[in-house]
């Protein structure tokens, strides 16, 4: 039997963090290990994190237009993000995984620009942004990382705008879920899509058959295995290359 | 796997205790009235949200029945009054136009069953009208692989009603014939010539039905071991493509229509466990294979060739090669499995027309399974289709350690081993050659409802023997 945890449903925390010890999907504490601060330290500064949730599923986390104060990153489950256009339609913009931050786009604009809802069973961790803000003034790796997360932020968004075939936006999508699992000490082969159908054809844009009848052709031709929202990539180095494209690597 | 079992009388009569059939796990006594409309609609929202949404598999109820067989313990409505299947078949329609709508639109159907009471009761006219219906507000596939089914009592058949199934799509049949002994067709008010039977057979062949399946009941009141083997001689001579041999459960306390069998012109259990061991014997013998239960098919038959690859399912229809697909129950007292749901509409007519008349859905009670339930579920599902259990695959898919999980069910397994029923593998529980035929007294191991139920028996659900 596999040691790797696999991400099932409700996404668990693959490792939750004590008073002592952040929790393993945090999404700062190798920048913060690297300044040298652990969760004590960073306590003592008055920064450190407030665990919030469960948030159930189809519970917003924030709404458009909400004021924005704190970051926060998933701890468990799964945020999707999204607007809704001029005619009332849901654009979905983005799915944050265990690890990964959400809030981000809204620092320069002091409201939140989007919708964020919980897909599962979601669990976060939201830390003040203004005091983030001036600790990252003296924390060189803390800054670094806010860096990163921002512009990662941004090109998650741009990657599907392109002129890709349905088979590429999906081995894109499938790629880059497995890649952030395993990041956070997750299966890179086998997760779970917490998100519907309509979710991931509405960011993918294509129609929602189309999302069916392109897995199943990847399913028949030995590319994965699909058993209702489990899913196993089985050729990663084929949908490695069909996501390649859209990926820009 | 698939040869028919050996018959063993001292076992067989060792466990016949009452017990499940498992065409469900939950079985239908955990349903519950706490789960109505709503929960049905979620779910059936739900099951469209998965990536490649499963395929739909209809079931239609006829309740009617132009004369009450005594044995039977189905939910019908007897009646001389054709003229009832049409506001019947109008609210039928209405029913699938309402819930067609909570279905994604490329959502196949791949299996539709028609099932009763007597389907036939319909004439021709009427069913193509109720599948012209269904085919407009569900997209049927039009693989060669689709199921398309009815269960016929030959007794209503009139000249071309074959044909003309065959023309609208159906291309599998299931006749009622029970025995053909005229001593117990009197005893359960069900006479049915062989003449007429066999050239229903017939014509359905001539029609080009895919498969024709028969089913037979023992231990029925005055019937004979020479009786019911002259029976079984008849039928296998036109080699149906599928058998079902049920053994018949006296439960008149539950069954008013059972009130009318004579009690003393029962068998024997000697004589009952003689009859299924002749069936065994000669369906053995006439080369069918055992599928699970009490089912037999011809090799060549689907059923058999999906349980060599694998690939066979069991639901309230029986046997089927179609797997995971969302079951739609249609009709009075149908029952759906829709995801992670099981749920079963208004067991009574008036109660299901006035829902559907004042714009509800019908939905009675139901339940949502849990991961328990599920795991559970697939456990019994691949004892009853497979005849064994392969614990990796279980462990692999829900992430447990069998041995742990199941730890209160091995002791009951290890009495069955002592007995020759199963057979622990480190990697697998099989049904031996000799527990096969008692599928569901080892399923029964790994049912938490029943270990529960045992601990208050007063609330214990009552099942039919298992022989």
């Amino acid at each position: 039997m596999t040691s790797i945890p696999r991400a099932r449903r409700p996404n668990p925390i693959a490792d939750d963090g004590d008073e002592f010890h952040f929790c393993s999907t945090c999404a700062f504490s190798a920048a913060c290990l690297e300044s040298g601060y652990g969760k004590p330290e960073l306590r003592e500064l008055h920064v450190l994190v407030e665990h919030v949730g469960p948030y159930k599923e189809g519970e917003h986390i924030f709404r458009e237009g909400d004021e924005f104060n704190a970051i926060a990153a998933v701890r468990a489950g799964t945020v999707k993000t999204y607007v809704n256009d001029a005619e009332g339609r849901e654009q979905v913009q983005g799915f944050f995984l265990p690890g990964e931050v959400i809030g981000l786009s809204a620092i320069s604009q002091g409201r939140y620009p989007c919708n964020a809802v919980a897909l599962d069973s979601v669990m976060l961790c939201r830390f003040s942004f203004p005091t983030m803000a001036a600790l990252a003034t003296r924390m060189p790796g803390l800054q670094a990382q806010l860096f990163r997360l921002l512009s990662q932020d941004i090109g998650k968004a741009a990657l599907l705008a392109g002129n890709y075939s349905a088979d590429e936006r999906m081995a894109a999508f499938l790629i880059s879920l497995s890649r952030r699992y395993a990041a956070r000490g997750f299966s890179a082969r086998r997760f779970q899509l917490t998100m519907t159908r309509t979710d991931i054809a509405n960011y993918l844009r294509l129609a929602a058959e189309s999302v069916s009848r392109v897995l199943r052709r990847f399913q028949d031709e030995g590319l994965v295995r699909v058993e209702r929202r489990d899913i196993e990539l089985l050729d990663m180095p084929r949908l490695e290359g069909l996501a390649r494209s859209v990926l820009r690597e | 796997m698939n040869t028919v079992p050996p018959f063993d009388a001292e076992l067989l009569r060792r466990y016949d205790a009452p017990g499940p059939r498992y065409t469900s796990y939950p079985t239908a006594p955990q349903f519950s009235p706490a789960f109505g409309e709503a929960e049905f609609r979620e779910h059936a929202r739900r099951s469209n949200s998965d990536p490649i949404p499963r395929q739909l598999s209809l079931y239609v109820h006829v309740p009617y029945c132009f004369s009450p067989c005594f044995y039977c313990g189905c939910n019908r409505i007897i009646t001389r009054d054709f003229g009832r299947s049409g506001p019947y078949l109008e609210r039928l329609l209405r029913e699938a136009e309402e819930t067609s709508q909570l279905f994604d639109r490329d959502r196949e159907v791949i299996q539709l069953h028609l099932g009763g009471g007597t389907p036939n009761f319909l004439r021709p006219a009427q069913i193509a009208d109720l599948i012209e219906g269904l085919g407009r507000q569900f997209h049927f596939s039009r693989s060669e692989r689709r199921d398309f089914s009815i269960e016929i009592d030959p007794r209503l058949i009139q000249r071309g009603d074959i044909a003309a199934y065959a023309s609208i799509g159906l291309n599998r049949a299931s006749l009622g014939v029970q025995d053909f002994d005229p001593e117990v067709q009197r005893a359960v008010n069900r006479i049915q010539s062989v003449e007429d039977t066999l050239a229903v057979i017939d014509e359905c062949r001539r029609a080009g039905m895919r498969s024709v399946n028969v089913d037979l009941i023992y231990g029925l009141p005055k019937q004979t071991l020479a009786g019911f083997s002259a029976t079984l001689d008849t039928v296998l001579e036109v080699r149906p493509d599928r058998l079902a041999i049920y053994g018949y459960a006296h439960m008149p306390e539950l069954f008013k229509a059972q009130k009318q069998i004579v009690t003393a012109d029962l068998p024997d259990p000697e004589t009952k466990l003689k009859l299924l061991g002749l069936a065994i014997e000669k369906l053995s013998a006439a080369g069918y294979r055992y599928i699970g239960m009490d089912h037999f098919a011809l090799p060549e038959d689907d059923l058999a060739q999906a349980q060599e690859a694998g690939g066979l399912h069991r639901n309230f229809m029986g046997y089927t090669t179609h797997a995971d697909c969302d079951l739609l129950g249609l009709g009075m007292s149908a029952i759906s499995h829709i995801g992670d749901s099981f749920s079963q509409n208004a067991r009574d007519l008036p109660s299901w027309e006035n829902a559907l008349d004042q714009g509800r859905l019908p939905v009675w009670r139901g339940m949502t399974l849990n991961e328990d339930d599920v795991l559970r579920g697939d456990v019994i599902q691949q004892l009853m289709c497979q005849g064994e259990i392969d614990i990796a695959s279980i462990e692999d898919r829900y992430d447990i350690d069998f041995a742990s999980y199941f730890a209160d069910a091995f002791p009951k397994l290890a009495g069955l081993e002592a007995d020759g029923l199963v057979r622990r593998e480190p990697t697998r529980i099989v049904a031996t050659s000799r527990g096969r035929l008692l599928l569901r007294i080892i399923a029964m191991c790994f049912d938490r409802y029943l270990t529960q139920a045992a601990d208050s028996a007063a609330n214990r659900p009552r099942y039919s023997r298992v022989i």
